[in-house]
């Protein structure tokens, strides 16, 4: 919900290029031509994009011992804040290169939101609960969506003019880079694009039934 | 039987201490087999449950070495090591965990498979991590997780490789246990199998890692399984330095490229020991088993045979004609009785002996003989016997004289010798009648010269005789003359009186004869008289005809014959005295009175045929008044007995 309320603040932002803009339909399928249900896709900046405002902070909750998003996506520059919902502490952290960070064992709603001022993937982890898996998408531009289950996505609002486009999934096989496409936006007309992507064996951390004794795996 | 014992005794010892040996062999190799094949099953098992434990042990260490490394991946200090980047923190952060949970090795490996620290190798930093298929299994596996038993510098380590999350799958950890000395020994310590690790290696003997065995053992070992005999799960033989093993080779679960195999073995001796240490014991008990029933069977089996030997001698003594000592055996059993019994038997033939010794006496051996020989009945049967009566001249004379015992000794002792003449020629003295004897020839048993033995001892009587006179008359005794006639006839033979008492003899005509003929013997002045059917008989023996006459009570007559001797040079008259007698008898048969009487008038100086010549001469005197007529026959016919 709160990307609706976001795209609506962007949309009245950038009211005077709006009648220049178009979209952009994107599709991402498996290997097997199965919908990919969150995977990010973005267009490259072709020249100056316009920075993040300030003002906007992307919330990542943290519900039932989950992150929820499980994926979520921003622009370079921008800050994210993780409340916490469970009765119970948790503790953030992450170490992707792209940016580094971690808040101790916290209840409620953490007083500084986390900045990202650059663009990566960012893997979140709970310290104590290893199975507790997010994702932050920081985008270098501002156009960038998340596919649903249907494994569609609508960038909007894209200026007119020709775009590299690229695709990333958590389980991606390969850089992100190797997906990249060239699209072609008229502001009159909506784009399409679409990805068959090859997706890697991921492992991750198990989470086991609250009630499972001992015993091996 | 091939074997022929002389003695019952060792018969019977041969066979109970050889069934007594075949039994006790029999339970000794039984109970050899049966803890032989207990120690067998008993090692199977044990064998069985140590792969067991060995298996279990290996799978425990596993899940040890995975759940330390899980912790490890889960660890944020660990992670924020990691995120440092720095090789020699991210080293130090792994040895001072794989020392928190006592692994041997622990290494991170990155997802492009190389090596960012190793505990092992230090140095070993940006190497292609060694062992590509444990990814490849990781990557297989729901979890990322995988397990090998893996060789680092020749040793093998028991390996596994968990995904180290932060909390993305950023790297792998991998750690170890090595497989060694004290594995094998904690192994051996829990099982009491001796347990040998080895590198298999197909062609060429296999090499021990470790071994609870000596390493001279465990070379062996190694090149004995290395030959490719044993079959996997079953248990195979093992023989060296005096031992013999039973083993089982149990390849390793998780082997990777240079697989494991552990050998598990038990001693077959260890295993048998208790049965090893009673069998001296069983060994005992059988030995003195066999000697006690060798003193037991020797003694029942002499206590059977010496008294057999006991009655042996005695029989032997019966054979030899002792009866008087009987056989003495002091047992109650039925070689008791049987003594017993023998005993009575040797009296009653003890009895039987004294009877037929007091029958040869009484009777002749002979007639004794033929008495029990057949069944003593009456009759008898006709034969021809030759009869020789015997008699002492002028015995009653003799007796007036004497006491009756000195009478007895001096007729015992005449009849002994006389006895011993009769029977020097095959003769039977039939009875004793007084100082007068009647002896058989021919009978009971046949003889076909029997003439010519009755005349033979007739003269040997004389000659004994003779030499008793001797001897008589060196005791100042009177000499005995004898007179003796020898008949040959048709008798009846056999046992004749009343149906309790019989006497064996013979009866008949012939008899008579000869008892006339010993009567007659005194007035022809010689000591022998044989009868015409004796004479012809009797070849080889001189004779001298006496006379011819009619005894009493037979009307056939019979001329009278002396023998004189064997040869012509021992005669005890001349030759050519006879031959006047002979002459003087032929003119006597022809009545030529003058001749005859010239003749015996001329044997009148011959002492020996004195007295006949005489009674001749005074017969021809006779004659000469009373002619005897022309049908005279020449006999003269005696009327007195």
């Amino acid at each position: 919900m709160s990307t609706y309320r976001w795209l609506l603040q962007a949309c009245l932002a950038l009211l005077p290029a709006a009648v220049m803009a178009g979209s952009i339909e994107v599709t991402v399928l498996d290997e097997g031509g199965e919908p990919v249900k969150d995977a990010v896709v973005y267009l490259l900046p072709n020249g100056k994009v316009p920075p993040a405002p300030a003002s906007q902070v992307t919330k990542v909750d943290q519900v039932e011992k989950n992150f929820v998003p499980h994926v979520s996506a921003m622009q370079a520059g921008g800050s994210v804040n993780f409340p916490n919902f469970d009765n119970i502490r948790h503790h953030v952290y992450s170490f992707s290169p792209a940016r580094k960070f971690e808040i101790p064992l916290y209840e409620g709603v953490p007083t500084d939101p986390v900045q990202f001022p650059e663009p990566g993937v960012i893997a979140l982890g709970c310290n104590i609960h290893d199975w507790m898996s997010g994702y932050i998408f920081v985008a270098e531009s501002p156009w960038f969506a998340i596919t649903g289950e249907d494994g569609r996505a609508l960038i909007e609002d894209v200026p007119a003019g020709s775009y590299d486009i690229e695709a990333w999934h958590e389980k991606l096989h390969g850089d992100p880079k190797k997906t990249r496409q060239k699209v072609q936006v008229a502001a009159t007309d909506n784009a399409t694009a679409s990805f068959k992507i090859r997706q890697k064996k991921v492992f991750s951390a198990f989470r086991g039934a609250a009630s499972r004794g001992g015993g091996y795996r | 039987m091939l074997i022929r014992f002389r003695h019952l005794r060792t018969r019977i010892l041969v066979f109970v201490v050889g069934l007594l040996t075949v039994i006790l062999g029999s339970f000794y190799f039984a109970a050899n087999t049966a803890n032989l094949r207990n120690a067998r099953a008993h090692i199977d098992e044990a064998l069985e449950l140590t792969v067991g434990a060995l298996q279990r042990s290996l799978q425990e260490r596993k899940q040890n070495l995975f759940q330390n490394v899980r912790l490890l991946s889960g660890d944020y200090a660990f992670k924020s090591a990691f995120a440092t980047e720095d090789h020699d923190t991210i080293l130090s952060a792994l040895n001072n965990h794989r020392q928190r949970v006592g692994a041997d090795i622990m290494m991170l490996v990155s997802l492009d498979d190389e090596v960012v620290a190793d505990t092992l190798h230090p140095g070993a930093h940006g190497e292609d991590f060694p062992f590509p298929n444990l990814v490849e299994r990781a990557m297989d596996s729901e979890f990322g997780e995988a397990a090998l038993i893996e060789q680092i510098d020749g040793r093998p380590y028991q390996l596994v490789l968990v995904p180290l999350f932060a909390p993305d799958m950023v790297a792998w950890v991998a750690s170890g246990f090595l497989l060694d000395q004290a594995f094998v020994d904690t192994l051996r310590d829990s099982t009491r199998s001796e347990v040998t690790l080895l590198f298999e290696q197909a062609g060429r003997p296999w090499q021990p890692i470790a071994s609870s065995l000596s390493q001279e053992a465990a070379t062996v070992t190694a090149g004995e399984i290395g030959r490719g005999t044993w079959q996997e799960n079953r248990s195979g033989e093992l023989r060296f330095g005096g031992e013999h093993y039973i083993y089982v080779v149990s390849r390793l679960a998780d082997s990777g490229s240079s697989p494991v195999a552990a050998v598990l073995q038990r001693s077959l001796l260890e295993a048998m020991r208790p049965y090893l240490e009673l069998r001296p014991v069983l060994l005992g008990i059988v030995l003195v088993g066999l000697l006690l029933s060798v003193i037991g069977v020797w003694r029942i089996a002499r206590s059977v045979t010496r008294p057999v030997d006991v009655l042996i001698e005695g029989a032997q003594r019966v054979e030899q004609g002792e009866f008087t000592e009987p056989v003495v055996i002091r047992q109650r059993d039925e070689l008791g009785r049987l003594a017993g019994s023998f005993n009575n038997m040797m009296t009653g033939l003890q009895e039987r002996e004294r009877v037929h010794n007091l029958l040869g006496k009484v009777v002749s051996p002979e007639i004794a003989e033929e008495l029990l020989s057949k069944t003593i009945e009456l009759g008898g049967e006709e034969r021809e016997v030759s009869i020789l009566f015997s008699d002492v001249r002028g015995f009653t004379t003799l007796c007036e004289r004497r006491a009756a015992h000195e009478i007895l000794t001096l007729l015992n002792r005449y009849l002994t010798r006389m006895t011993a003449a009769i029977e020097a020629e095959s003769g039977v003295v039939d009875k004793y009648i007084g100082d007068a004897i009647m002896a058989l020839f021919g009978a009971p048993l046949a003889a076909p010269d029997h003439p010519r033995a009755a005349v033979l001892a007739g003269m040997g009587m004389c000659r004994a005789l003779d030499a008793l006179n001797d001897e008589l008359a060196r005791e100042g005794e009177p000499a005995l003359d004898i007179g003796i006639g020898i008949n040959t006839g048709v008798v009846v033979a056999g046992n004749m009186g009343s149906e309790s008492r019989l006497n064996y003899t013979v009866l008949g005509d012939g008899v008579n004869t000869a008892a006339r003929l010993e009567g007659l013997s005194k007035q022809y002045g010689c000591r022998v008289i044989v009868s015409e059917s004796t004479m012809q008989r009797s070849t080889g023996i001189l004779f001298r005809e006496l006379d011819r006459v009619r005894v009493k009570g037979k009307s056939q007559p019979v001329t009278l014959f002396e023998p004189l001797g064997t040869s012509p040079d021992s005669l005890p008259v001349a030759q050519e005295m006879l031959a006047h007698w002979h002459a003087g008898l032929h003119a006597f048969y022809q009545q030529q009175w003058d001749l005859a009487a010239q003749y015996f008038g001329r044997c009148t100086g011959a002492a020996y045929l004195q007295d006949s010549a005489g009674m001749f001469l005074a017969r021809i005197r006779d004659y000469r008044q009373q002619p005897p007529g022309d049908n005279w026959d020449g006999v003269h016919t005696f009327t007195s007995k």
